[in-house]
């Protein structure tokens, strides 16, 4: 049997796609590689889409986008479709709620989604049952035959194989798979943990390099934040952040410091540490502070060292006390007073300290100390597949790839290229399922 | 599983867990628990009886969370915070040995007292047909059925006092009527208007609904008694009441709603995931609902039956049925009533003092 469309993962992007092509009357399969327990791939993680509105003008959101690097060619467009994203969920059964505690800021740019994201995926899960999708659990898809006869064919790892008269891939990138990270980071890829799920290997992407798709993306490019280095290797999440940089000196294995902690409000320059703390010796690097500042940000899930005084902290995170002493020694004594306020760029300065703390800088001289070991854990890779502005996969010619399009992240190199913007892959995935469902049903 | 745990590995692990959802917070647009828990940072055993008080089983937060088992965090609230309040129960209120046995013998003690009592009958005047007291003494029947209510209320008051100390509650005037208000209308299981996951994983009204039958039910059983009270003691009109009456009426749609209400949940809970309760709080809240069941049809059938010869032996059993319950309400899921209010009135004042 031929499907019209067979949609390849069950994220976000895929769910919409799967919902958008049914609901123009197609058969559609949606074939998800995890359990129906774990099911909704990195989605699980979302809480948040971040799209223009009356309030969030795209232009602003536009120049937001330009702020963390430089847009791919397909940004515009996904910029402009994000406009309509949050009716069409709403329409899907999803509901809202206030913006969550800590995330005040994101009021205006940012719409929550009551629950998160396996709350979503349930909910899209949801809809399309009542539309007529059908859905298959633990599917994993090897291989592609593009324009075989009938249509394209899905392989599956048991052999089977799927005939569709369009195929959408919407299987995430590669980032939990620690050989192809290695291509790209050598050694320093031992060092990474993986916030997104375990089953993005890459797989159907690398099937579609195999079979002429072109690239789009930097092969660095990603989503990576720092988390607490006692995070799982896999699916760690949201729970594993750690919010204390901009309340911290943050020393690298060497006990010195390497980044300013306090370039900018946190929202805006959380996902820069990921990379920071990636290029630093063994990937790995320690956030200090002191007790008056311990309750200014969220809990972190597994608690931190906690020391009388700084050489037994240092001790206690493997530091050499010696060291730590003298780069606190040194950004103490550089430290200018100001008025401490953590919801704006405050006044709070270090003077002739290289590299500087800009803003929120005190002294770290309060017991007790606490301390937390980091490491870049990744959420979704950007090197993907071509695509143009119909979601088609296209060849190093410029030739769509068969009957194949592609959604979500396995499509973000078209968008993003270094940095990342809090709640945009919710909109990448969205605007990109909507116009790779609707153009794999006509 | 968490119904296996000793008290101190079981507040470990819902602290535990609960450090995970501080860490999270997907959840806070659910219901009360997880703002509450943001106000806290280190967590008491105080704190988590507190909080798991405040959960109302709506298991929302269990279906939306991407930590819940098989996933390695095996985030599970709903199930440790109803293991909670099997320890709050069993710490706050005397235990008794085990179920079936007890319910038997104070069944029986009830019955023995009411029986003693209708050899009493007459002794008041103007029992005229279908009145109770052909079967049974108005002053024995006060003081069997007063003497099981001040009991069970002399100890719950006593649990309850000791469970707001150890709790650290507070109250405001105004925290007293929000959560007032809050358990009016049962806020708490709306799952933040996305509804319960409850008794299977897609979200339903249901549970809410029946549950507000059931409240209601006894909230007018309860006024119809009162009614009928006052029509005999303070007007001078004593039973039988006819149909077109408001003790009649009162007790006629209480009876029906808390008959429709407990068997509706008796159903759902029939047919919901064992493994999200405690088991021996969910067997206390079944023997609850059964209890409630058998009060609302006997009391149904006496007044259905008022003219027949089965009058009496009806009667009879629901007035035992009346005396047993309140004798074992402080023993039996009933006392949620206190301890979830309380939850509620400390967290609305607290929710109230800190904006």
């Amino acid at each position: 049997m031929t499907w019209d469309v067979v949609v390849i993962g069950g994220g976000n992007a895929g769910l919409v796609a799967a919902i958008a092509a049914r609901q123009r009357g197609r058969r559609v399969l949606l074939l998800e590689r995890a359990g129906a327990a774990m099911r909704g791939g990195n989605t699980r993680h979302t809480r948040n889409a971040r799209c223009a509105s009356a309030e969030y003008p795209a232009d602003e959101l536009w120049a937001d986008l330009r702020g963390v690097g430089p847009p791919g060619p397909l940004a515009r467009l996904t910029v402009e479709r994000s406009a309509e994203v949050p009716d069409w969920m709403t329409a899907h059964g999803v509901r809202w709620q206030r913006p969550l505690a800590g995330t005040l800021h994101l009021g205006r740019t940012n719409r929550f989604f009551l629950g998160g994201g396996k709350a979503l995926v349930n909910t899209y899960h949801r809809s399309a049952a009542a539309l007529g999708v059908e859905v298959r659990y633990g599917a994993c898809v090897t291989d592609l035959a593009v324009d075989g006869p009938g249509g394209t064919e899905v392989v599956l790892d048991g052999g089977e194989r799927l005939g569709a008269r369009a195929v959408v891939c919407a299987s995430g990138g590669f980032e939990a798979n620690l050989d192809w990270l290695r291509r790209y980071w050598g050694e320093a890829a031992d060092g990474f943990l993986v916030r997104g799920c375990r089953e993005n290997d890459g797989r159907v992407l690398a099937a579609l390099l195999a079979r002429g798709a072109a690239t789009a993306g930097q092969e660095r490019g990603f989503h990576c934040v720092a988390i607490d280095a006692r995070a799982p290797r896999f699916d760690g999440g949201i729970a594993t952040r750690l919010d204390s940089i901009p309340f911290s000196v943050v020393v690298n294995a060497d006990g010195r410091r390497f980044y300013d902690e306090g370039e900018d409000l946190w929202p805006k320059r959380y996902a820069i540490w990921g990379r920071n703390v990636a290029g630093q010796p063994g990937q790995v690097a320690y956030s200090l502070w002191d007790a008056k500042v311990n309750e200014r940000f969220l809990p972190p899930m597994y608690g931190p060292a906690t020391a009388p005084d700084l050489p037994a902290l240092a001790g206690l995170l493997g530091l050499d006390p010696a060291a730590v002493a003298a780069t606190v020694k040194e950004y103490n004594a550089a430290v200018r007073p100001g008025a401490f306020d953590p919801s704006r760029l405050d006044d709070c300065a270090t003077e002739g300290l290289d590299p500087p703390k800009s803003h929120w800088a005190l002294p770290l001289d309060t017991p007790p100390y606490y301390g937390i070991a980091l490491r870049p854990g990744i959420t979704f890779t950007y090197l993907g597949v071509r695509v143009d502005s119909a979601a088609r996969v296209l060849d190093a010619g410029g030739r769509p790839l068969g009957s194949v399009f592609a959604a979500g992240e396995i499509m973000s190199g078209n968008i993003l290229s270094s940095g990342y913007l809090a709640g945009f892959g919710v909109t990448i995935g969205h605007v990109w399922g909507r116009i790779a469902g609707e153009a794999a049903a006509s | 599983m968490t119904g296996e745990l000793s008290a101190g590995a079981l507040f470990a692990e819902a602290g535990r867990q609960l450090t995970v959802c501080n860490a999270c917070r997907y959840c806070e647009g659910y219901c009360a628990v997880f703002p509450a828990l943001e106000l806290r940072r280190a967590l008491t055993e105080g704190d988590i009886t507190h909080l798991a008080d405040l959960c109302h089983d709506c298991r929302a937060c269990y279906t939306a969370c991407m930590y819940a088992p098989p996933h390695e965090f095996a985030i599970d609230p709903p199930a440790v915070l109803s293991a909670v309040r099997r320890d709050t129960y069993d710490r706050y209120l005397p235990r008794l040995p085990a179920g079936r046995a007890t319910t038997i013998a104070v069944t029986g003690l009830g019955a023995l007292v009411i029986l003693a009592a209708c050899a009493t009958a007459g002794g008041t005047s103007a029992a005229v047909p279908g009145s109770p007291y052909r079967v049974i003494g108005y002053p024995a029947l006060l003081a069997a059925a007063g003497l099981a209510i001040a009991w069970g209320l002399a100890i719950t008051g006593w649990a309850a006092r000791r469970y707001w100390r150890d709790t650290g509650g507070r109250a405001t005037l105004a925290g007293l009527a929000a959560a007032a208000g809050q358990a009016a209308t049962l806020r708490n299981l709306r799952g933040g208007g996305a509804d319960c996951a409850y008794p299977g994983d897609e979200p339903s009204p249901w549970r809410r609904r029946l549950h507000h039958l059931v409240a209601g039910g006894f909230g007018l059983c309860t006024a119809s008694t009162v009614a009928a009270a006052v029509s005999q003691d303070v007007l001078g009109d004593p039973p039988p009441y006819p149909v077109l009456s408001v003790p009649v009426l009162l007790g006629v749609l209480g009876g029906a709603g808390l008959t429709a209400g407990c068997a509706g949940l008796l159903r759902l809970r029939s047919r919901s995931d064992p493994y999200r309760t405690d088991g021996l709080m969910s067997s206390r809240t079944r023997s609850l609902l059964l209890a409630l069941l058998v009060l609302s049809v006997t009391g149904l059938l006496t007044l259905l039956l008022r003219g027949t010869v089965a009058f009496a032996p009806v009667l009879v059993i629901h007035l035992v049925a009346v005396t047993a319950c309140f004798a074992i309400a402080p023993y039996t899921k009933f006392v949620h009533v206190i301890f979830r209010f309380l939850a509620l009135v400390h967290d609305r004042s607290e929710a109230g003092l800190a904006d």
